[in-house]
């Protein structure tokens, strides 16, 4: 019953996402010009590092992408719906409010990652019409696409939620203006990643790992600190 | 079914609810009145367990709401923002918060309710495209979706034009005669005289007065009268008369037209003083004072607010 609950609202988050047109335009055309823009750089690479440029492109990019549209649409999901008070509303029914928390991160996570995994292939499909050579991610990439990459997801949303649940009205703008700035200095470092020199091997890939683990856990440990009553006193 | 035991409220210091008691029986209409700032919304969030207070107690069927996430199903609220999303359907809202409150005939129920409100028309329109007396009347739907015991209605016309405001007001009559206990937040005094079967008076952070509208009304006005005579000529002497009575507080004049406001209950005997010196009366009712007068009354009697 529990899991029902939080899947009912994941849905209804997915779906209002997927019904938003410009913001769903605006996640998936960062995702094309990405790919676009740096795929094809391994046109210019040496034979012996194209594998490795390759692999560098999408342990990057999909984790970037990834973390921006769910940065995007956590926005909708979570400021939204405080601002205009329906939250109010949403706490009076019978869910808990971890209940309501965990739905919205899985109702962001889900699309977001979609939006990565597209990322993703989109890479793969333009670095291979660029390559004299077959590209394929290598078995730790994949490791880092398929468990990483949602999980940092899930995390950068549950902590982008919880901090629009916790804070007023002016503090969450200014998180998300912090965090806008963290993913325009990611993309300034786009250069280091095109430019290569190094492989990405099973050891960043647990790294990272452990990281988003390490931030899962304590997220959802501080949903605890959340109360309906900061909530509705914080509603502007 | 309702009971606030000696609720206490305080933000940043300062108190908005001090020692508030009041209860709400099975099938009551119960009108919470007060201005703006009294502290209504304060008292409705504290009982649907949003809010948590200083001291003192909030209940519904005997417990606290905020902790007893089951038995928030058998409880309705419209609370001042509708709790509909723009981007959806009216037949999606409805089906959003029935899923929420786990019901299994939904597409029956919601095509009813729709009904009900009069909106099955613009079921699959986006509600973001909704005048805001349909949004009430779909929120009101949105709140009865589970078919709640306890209804918790928070200024459900207020800035509704006034044929958006009678619907509204319909709508609830019509739910309360499904015997359902109703807990209307307003500073609608016609509408909760209309409506309520029971009141309390908030202001400054406390309860002013609390009863049912009738005993209200007599308890805290004067008893004022109408007398109309026959004859001018004897309206000078019927005012001599009046004034000499200890028991009048004021008397006005207009042409046959006598208002006396008296300071006790003694309207037969006003009668007989006029009818025993020879004052030809044609007509004497008693004036009722109205809700607006009683709660004016209150509110100036009490001061300022906090």
């Amino acid at each position: 019953m529990s899991m029902y609950k939080i899947f009912t609202v994941a849905r209804k988050e997915m779906k209002g996402i997927v019904k938003t047109k410009s913001q769903m335009l605006v996640g998936i055309s960062f995702a094309v010009y990405l790919s676009v823009m740096t795929a094809p750089v391994v046109k210019t690479v040496e034979e012996s590092a194209l594998v490795d440029q390759f692999n560098n492109l999408i342990f990057y990019f999909v984790l970037v992408v990834g973390i921006f549209v769910a940065y995007l649409f956590s926005g909708k999901v979570f400021f939204n719906e405080k601002r205009e008070g329906i939250i109010e509303t949403v706490l009076c029914t019978p869910l808990s409010l971890r209940q309501i928390w965990s739905g919205k991160v899985v109702g962001v996570t889900i699309p977001a990652y979609l939006i990565a995994l597209l990322t993703a292939a989109l890479i793969t499909i333009i670095a291979n019409i660029f390559s004299t050579t077959m590209l394929l991610p290598s078995p730790a990439i994949f490791l880092h696409i398929f468990l990483v990459v949602p999980a940092f997801i899930a995390a950068a949303v549950g902590l982008l939620g919880f901090g629009h649940f916790l804070l007023g009205m002016r503090e969450s703008q200014i998180l998300n203006i912090s965090i806008f700035f963290v993913i325009f200095l990611a993309l300034v470092f786009t250069k280091n990643v095109i430019s290569g020199g190094y492989a990405v091997s099973w050891v960043e890939v647990g790294v990272l790992l452990i990281v988003a683990v390490l931030l899962l856990a304590p997220i959802s440990y501080l949903t605890r600190y959340l109360s309906k009553e900061r909530i509705v006193t914080t509603i502007p | 079914m309702i009971e606030v035991q000696n609720l206490t409220k305080e933000f940043n210091g300062k108190t908005v609810l001090d020692c508030i008691s009041f209860e709400v029986k099975e099938g009551e209409i119960f009108g919470y009145l007060g201005p703006n700032g009294a502290g209504k919304t304060t008292t409705m969030r504290i009982i649907l367990g949003l809010l948590k207070p200083k001291s003192g107690n909030a209940l519904v069927f005997g417990e606290d709401l905020g902790s007893n996430d089951n038995l928030r199903r058998r409880v309705g609220i419209l609370l001042e923002n509708d709790g509909l999303y723009e981007g959806l359907s009216a037949y999606e809202n409805l089906d959003y918060y029935s899923q929420l409150y786990g019901i299994s005939d939904r597409g029956e129920k919601i095509k009813n309710l729709l009904d009900f409100v009069g909106l099955s028309d613009r079921k699959d329109d986006k509600v973001g495209t909704f005048s805001m007396g349909m949004k009430r009347k779909l929120g009101l739907a949105r709140a009865i979706i589970h078919d709640p015991e306890v209804l918790f209605l928070d200024e459900p016309s207020s800035g509704l034009d006034p044929e958006a405001q009678r619907m509204v007001r319909d709508l609830i009559l019509q739910l309360s005669k499904e015997k359902r206990t109703i807990f209307l937040n307003s500073h609608d005094l016609d509408e909760v005289q209309k409506i309520c079967s029971k009141i309390a008076i908030l202001h400054g952070g406390t309860i002013k007065a609390y009863d049912k509208v009738e005993n209200l009304r007599n308890k805290f006005s004067k008893p004022i009268f109408e007398i109309t005579l026959i004859d001018t000529a004897d309206v000078r002497i019927a005012l001599d008369l009046l004034h000499s009575l200890d028991y009048v507080s004021n008397c006005e004049e207009d042409g046959l037209r006598i208002t006396v406001t008296l300071k006790e209950e003694k309207s037969s005997t006003i009668l007989n003083v006029l009818v025993n010196n020879g004052i030809k009366v044609e007509e004497a009712k008693r004036l009722a004072k109205s809700l607006e007068d009683v709660y004016l009354d209150i509110v100036k009697h009490s001061g300022g607010e906090r």
